[in-house]
């Protein structure tokens, strides 16, 4: 999830004509803040552990790290939409090959990454509540596990609660944290299979990329070959999306249980300072 | 009494201390010991959930070790029965009958921990068929490495039909990372299993064993030592570059120095490592690998002091060791007792 994306999530704005797609991450190393401001260090609860969920962490797999299927099926549990956590790593294997702190943006190469999240900082601001690191945002680019774009990363969850939505004064750099990179990913997973036509597992993929792809766009190249790169991904990690006793064929909402109680499920409470 | 290792050199006394003592004769605290390493080994490996589920009590035996590793085992082959198979039916059936030959003979000599096998005096001669072509049924492990220098080792015997130019070499005691190198972050031996045959689980019975009073009494410790101290020597510039861990302002990502041990914060151990000259070590190797020899040490330390409570066979292999450092404990534990 990079360029041109989040925008169902960030309410109500689209952006028009940004049609990138995944290429993967640049970097471990975590970002450091823009010169002349300091950017408070978050440190949530650490990776969940194996006895922290209740679902299967060894059938269906592949080479997922071992150490992160508990954060996968913890975004599963908590949205409680089945199916969740094996195609999230799926995807996390193309936007982060794994890597919680996976920048796009650091890299003095990486300026079409910073345009586009100064795009949608720029494009969104007027119909969004207002994000103390705004600023900061715009110049971050995408990252985390999942490859977020880091304005519509702190947005996450204003469709339901408004002024309310959990990340509005945190840093960009909270996505770095992979209970909150969970939180943005499940949210965002929601919207799209609530807000799209999703035909099928691909479809999610392509609206990660692109959610324009899944209306105007769809049968386009893209559209196609951002479906044929998922498949590739889903068969190199060694996930078969067909075995429905852990994806389902279509995955099913109806027991969301809002975004206030995946973010308490999830990333918990931030420090006060930020909420 | 208080059990010295410094006879095999101050290093091993070391690295026996990365683990608390316990006392074998206490049900309770051999118990808790076995259990923790078994959690620690089995999040490691993955199979973390079938161990939590697994029954602690085994009827049929009273020693806690050895029932801890019933468990473990029993959980780690529900494991891999749920995973996907990683070998051919006919890889899978020619691997478990090598291990099988070599873990016997390995242990029958106190070389369990490095089993290494004319692989031309094995039946299958460690070769499968697949697709009409003979192949080998393990990696030939001879480049330099984290576990030993270059070593191609005396040349078969016989010619191999599957093209062995070396013995066939696996690092049990370091079950699923069997070779010196290929140290990625899933050990090679975790995809040895197949529908119906599971030669992962013949590995991980030889770490089991090793854990197990009579089985580490009987290994060289000398083996061992020798090991771990070629490891040591190729990890520790690595692990000397990396920041050390302090509470208090980590940064997400980072690999850290957290006591002799590599530590990631928020970020996968599975995904981060060091490279060096031999290769590259996944974090999640490195870590496993330094506490098997750590497990080793300790059991040996509380073995050798609850020696005149062991088995009478165990106790006489002990004092006949080729190991003369054992000779020695066993006779000074025997005195004091």
């Amino acid at each position: 999830m990079r360029r041109g994306i989040w925008i169902a999530l960030g309410a109500t704005a689209g952006v028009g004509g940004m049609l990138v797609f995944s290429k993967r991450a640049s970097a471990a190393s975590t970002v450091s803040p823009p010169s002349g401001t300091s950017l408070p260090t978050i440190d949530l609860a650490p990776l969940p552990r194996a006895g922290d969920v209740k679902g299967d962490l060894s059938t269906n797999w592949g080479n997922t790290p071992v150490d992160l299927r508990p954060l996968f099926m913890l975004i599963e549990e908590t949205s409680r939409i089945k199916g969740a956590g094996r195609l999230l790593s799926a995807f996390a294997s193309r936007e982060s090959s794994y890597v919680t702190t996976a920048q796009n943006g650091n890299a003095a190469a990486e300026q079409d990454e910073r345009d586009d999240s100064r795009t949608a900082y720029t494009n969104n601001k007027g119909r969004n509540p207002p994000l103390r690191y705004g600023e900061e945002a715009a110049a971050f680019g995408s990252g985390g596990l999942f490859g977020q774009l880091a304005p519509y990363f702190l947005w996450t969850g204003v469709p339901e609660l408004g002024k309310n939505a959990p990340l509005l004064d945190a840093p960009p750099s909270l996505m770095f944290q992979p209970r909150a990179a969970g939180f943005a990913a499940a949210v965002y997973l929601q919207r799209l299979l609530t807000q799209y036509r999703v035909d099928d597992h691909a479809d999610l993929k392509v609206g990660w990329a692109n959610p324009g792809l899944l209306g105007k766009g769809r049968g386009s190249a893209k559209y196609q070959e951002v479906r044929a790169r998922f498949l590739e991904d889903a068969k190199k990690v060694g996930i078969d999306l067909a075995d429905t006793a852990t994806i389902p064929t279509k995955l099913d909402t109806s027991a969301w249980p809002g975004v206030a109680a995946v973010f308490a499920g999830l990333v918990g409470e931030l420090p006060r300072e930020l909420v | 009494m208080t059990v010295d290792l410094r006879c095999y050199g101050d290093d091993i006394q070391a690295a026996a201390a990365m683990l608390p003592d316990f006392e074998l004769r206490s049900p309770a605290e051999t118990a808790s010991w076995y259990l923790r390493e078994w959690q620690i080994l089995a999040e490691a490996l993955g199979f973390a959930q079938q161990l939590a589920a697994a029954p602690r009590a085994v009827p049929t035996t009273a020693d806690p070790a050895t029932a801890m590793s019933l468990a473990g085992l029993a959980a780690f082959e529900r494991a891999l029965r749920a995973g996907r198979p990683g070998v051919s039916e006919s890889q899978a059936r020619v691997q478990s009958a090598a291990i099988e030959a070599m873990a016997a003979g390995g242990a029958a000599r106190g070389e369990l921990w490095r089993v290494t096998i004319d692989p031309t005096t094995l039946p299958t001669g460690a070769c499968f068929a697949e697709g009409g072509r003979s192949l080998r049924a393990f990696y030939p492990d001879t480049a330099p490495g984290y576990f030993r220098d270059g070593w191609s080792g005396p040349p078969p015997r016989a010619e191999s039909a599957c093209g062995w130019e070396t013995p066939l070499v696996l690092h049990l005691g370091t079950f699923p990372w069997v070779y010196s190198s290929r140290l990625g972050d899933v050990g090679p031996g975790m995809r040895w299993t197949s529908t119906a045959t599971q030669p992962a689980l013949e590995g991980l019975q030889a770490v089991a064993s090793l854990m197990e009073p009579a089985t580490n009494l009987r290994q060289d410790a000398r083996q061992v030592a020798a090991i771990y101290r070629h490891f040591i020597a190729h990890t520790a510039p690595l692990v000397a570059a990396l920041p050390g861990f302090e509470a208090g302002r980590p940064v997400a990502g980072r690999l850290y120095r957290r006591g002799r041990y590599l530590y990631v914060h928020q970020g996968s151990l599975h995904v981060a490592g060091l490279d060096g000259p031999r290769g590259h070590l996944a974090a999640t190797a490195y870590n496993y690998i330094l506490r098997r020899f750590a497990v080793f040490f300790a059991v040996r330390r509380a073995a050798v002091r609850a020696l005149p409570g062991l088995a009478g066979d165990v106790q006489r292999a002990a004092r006949s060791s080729a190991d003369p450092c054992l000779r020695q404990q066993a006779e000074e534990v025997t005195r004091a007792s």
